[in-house]
């Protein structure tokens, strides 16, 4: 085990910003920290680090207790913060070079390391460039240059897609598949719930300091009732039809509006074969019809009752 | 020692901004130089000059051709036609300084002893006629002494005795005056001139630094890393130690050429242990600013003020002298003042011993004393800027 966190509580004044959080990463997973905005992933992040006191709890990584003079385990963490953290003074390569030079200390194989670094990011081609003259994207690339470069066995990363283009997110998503196939071990927060789908092996979804689920995407998916949302563009649909549907087995629910009509039917039925055999029986004209399987934020729609983004 | 590294590269990144108080320092000190040996050349040279006259003469005798001659060492002489308006205009519009006119019968009663007078007409309170005064006084006198102490002399031999008598020149040799050599004054301006620019440079690369250093996500990035805190703040104040100690250096180095020909004054040694005591002093002031400022582009602005407005009440750009006294009595509530103060006192000193340079030595604890002031200041705005 990698990481373990045992009822973690941490209060600013009177809001409780952690409430008896729990969980542990294994070696070789990327682990997801799932959560909408002010759910409290970054303070568990900066407790995990010994950058915040925290009130109550355990935490331990690589079987240690952290803390903030744990240089030997900061040694081995690489940490991607969620705020660009770069100097301005320093071009790309210097920044890099800097960063990587607070964990090697030997400059022959701290150069080696900055120049996989850079390739690793794309950054060959601005590596001469000062940050200010960097896009948003090579920016979110730099700073996660300046995390990884030295090698480590842990990787933190809060929320380092944040602002980012679509093409540079790509690529950082990548970058995080290839650190792990390298064998580091991924924390990785987001509020994006397609990033946490795409790459985390495990996931787990907090909201205001307490852990909701966790498990893998599948495991969490099955967590809930819901296995198929049908959407069908029609003009016509009677509210007596739209009651009809409802009644009809499998169906958890069935709303229409702005000319859409979206089903939620359960585990166990033929959803689709049912929500059609009613179209054609109630000659209900129609345009597209699509079939989605849930997705997390339906997870956390059913278990908190809110979207993710809320 | 990588931060120790990082932090010098931030300097290096910003040496245009410093350059520019180099620069000036530079510019001031070449003007200084120039002004300095115009200022001496006027001192130390001398050159004689004349005065127009227009010398009339009722009559011509040896005596007062000789008298004619010995004017001519000292003045011009512009013929006049002898007529009362031209002599008028040539006085009024200053052609010349001074009418001489040797009546008729002079050189006769002057020789059996009578007394004489001759008639002159004058540009009123002018230097130039009190000197040709001089002059015929002189002639005169020296003519009736030889008179008075030859046998019979003849207008000839006196002529001749005076014109010999006078002949003999002394070397004059004009020395600098004042208390002390003015080597040390001109060094005095150098080192006066040296609280602006060294204080401008320091605080400009100190608050940079600290500004590096206060970034709250770079803070957090660096408290991740395996560098201990104290390992940190130890390379930190090692970069900020000698960056003081390069631009103090550069600036000594700079005054020192500037001014080679005092480097061999024992005041010099002063003058440098008294901007060293300085330069400690400037760091802690930029130290306390970089922990206060949170704004880059306020930086230029607060150094501005600082500098210059320190500078000006302390005797920096005007001469303490000129300053009111409530203007230096303020003025002493900044290092500035005691460093232009010693170096003021240093300045006049021709005995270096303990007692005449205890001023000097006050000047630099004074300084210190607000460096220490500083840096404890600048500690409590560290701390509740971290707390906060």
């Amino acid at each position: 085990m990698v990481v373990r966190i045992k009822n973690l509580v941490k209060r600013y004044g009177d809001l409780l910003a952690l409430d008896h959080l729990s969980f542990s990463v294994n070696d070789g997973e990327i682990f997801g920290l799932l959560g909408p905005n002010g759910s409290g992933k970054t303070t568990a992040i900066n407790c995990l680090l010994s950058l915040l006191e925290y009130d109550k709890g355990e935490i331990e990584i690589f079987g240690q207790p952290m803390a903030p003079d744990a240089y030997h385990i900061k040694r081995e963490i690489g940490i991607v913060m969620q705020n660009v953290a770069v100097y301005n003074e320093l071009t790309v390569r210097e920044n890099i070079d800097y960063f990587c030079g607070l964990y090697v200390p030997d400059k022959k194989s701290r150069k080696e390391l900055v120049d996989e670094a850079i390739d690793f990011v794309g950054l060959a081609d601005f590596a001469d460039f000062y940050p200010q003259k960097l896009s948003g994207g090579l920016l979110r690339r730099l700073n996660i240059a300046c995390g990884i470069a030295h090698k480590p066995k842990l990787i933190i990363m809060d929320e380092p897609t944040v602002a980012v283009d679509p093409q540079s997110r790509n690529k950082i998503l990548e970058g995080i598949l290839a650190l792990n196939r390298q064998g580091a071990t991924v924390i990785y927060t987001s509020h994006y719930m397609e990033e946490v789908e795409r790459i985390c092996t495990r996931i787990l979804i907090i909201d205001k300091g307490k852990p909701i689920a966790t498990g893998t995407k599948e495991e969490l998916k099955a967590m809930i009732t819901m296995e198929e949302k049908i959407t069908v563009e029609t003009q016509q649909l009677t509210p007596e039809q739209l009651a009809r549907l409802r009644a009809l087995p499998h169906i958890l629910s069935a709303e229409y509006q702005n000319g859409l009509l979206v089903v939620k039917s359960g585990r166990g039925g033929h959803n689709l074969e049912t929500v059609l055999s009613f179209i054609r029986k109630e000659k209900i004209q129609c345009g597209k019809i699509y079939s989605e399987l849930p997705t997390l934020n339906d997870v956390f729609l059913e278990i908190t009752g809110k979207h993710l983004r809320d | 020692m990588p931060v120790f590294k990082l932090c010098l590269k931030i300097l290096r990144k910003n040496v245009p901004s410093l350059a520019i108080y180099i620069f000036v320092f530079i510019g001031v000190a070449v003007i200084m130089t120039f002004s300095s040996v115009n200022e001496q050349a006027g001192t130390l040279a001398f050159t004689r000059s004349k005065t127009n006259i227009a010398f009339l003469t009722e009559e011509n005798t040896p005596l007062v051709a000789g008298l004619k001659a010995e004017l001519a060492k000292v003045a011009n002489f512009v013929e006049l036609p002898d007529e009362k308006e031209a002599l008028q205009d040539a006085l009024y519009f200053r052609n010349v300084s001074y009418i001489l006119r040797v009546p008729k019968g002079f050189t006769e009663k002057f020789m059996q002893g009578e007394q004489v007078r001759l008639e002159k007409t004058t540009v009123p309170d002018s230097y130039s006629s009190a000197y040709l005064d001089l002059s015929i006084d002189q002639y005169l006198n020296l003519a009736r002494l030889y008179l008075l102490h030859l046998e019979n002399p003849t207008q000839e031999a006196l002529a001749k005795h005076v014109a010999d008598a006078l002949a003999a020149e002394a070397e004059v040799k004009l020395l600098p005056g004042g208390a002390a050599p003015d080597m040390q004054l001109s060094a005095n301006l150098y080192f006066n001139y040296l609280a602006y620019s060294l204080l401008s440079v320091i605080i400009l690369g100190m608050s940079v630094l600290m500004l590096s250093y206060h970034n709250k996500d770079l803070q957090r990035r660096n408290a991740c890393s395996p560098l201990s805190a104290a390992s940190f703040n130890r390379q930190f104040g090692l970069a900020i130690l000698t960056f003081t100690g390069l631009v103090w250096l550069l600036f000594i180095i700079l005054c020192l050429l500037f001014n080679s020909k005092n480097i061999q004054s024992p005041s010099t040694v002063f003058f440098i242990l008294n901007s060293l005591a300085f330069a400690v002093c400037s760091a802690g002031l930029s130290f306390l600013i970089g922990n206060l400022v949170t704004n880059a582009k306020a930086i230029p602005a607060i150094c501005n003020v600082v500098t210059l407005g320190q500078s000006f009440i302390s005797g920096v750009f005007v001469p303490a002298e000129l300053l009111g006294d409530t203007v230096l009595k303020i003025a002493g509530f900044t290092p500035a003042y005691w460093f232009v103060a010693a170096n003021n006192h240093l300045a006049g000193l021709q005995q270096f011993t303990r007692a005449t340079l205890q001023p000097v030595f006050n000047g630099m604890l004074m300084q210190i004393g607000f460096a220490l002031a500083f840096f404890a200041l600048a500690l409590v705005a560290a701390k509740k800027r971290r707390l906060e």
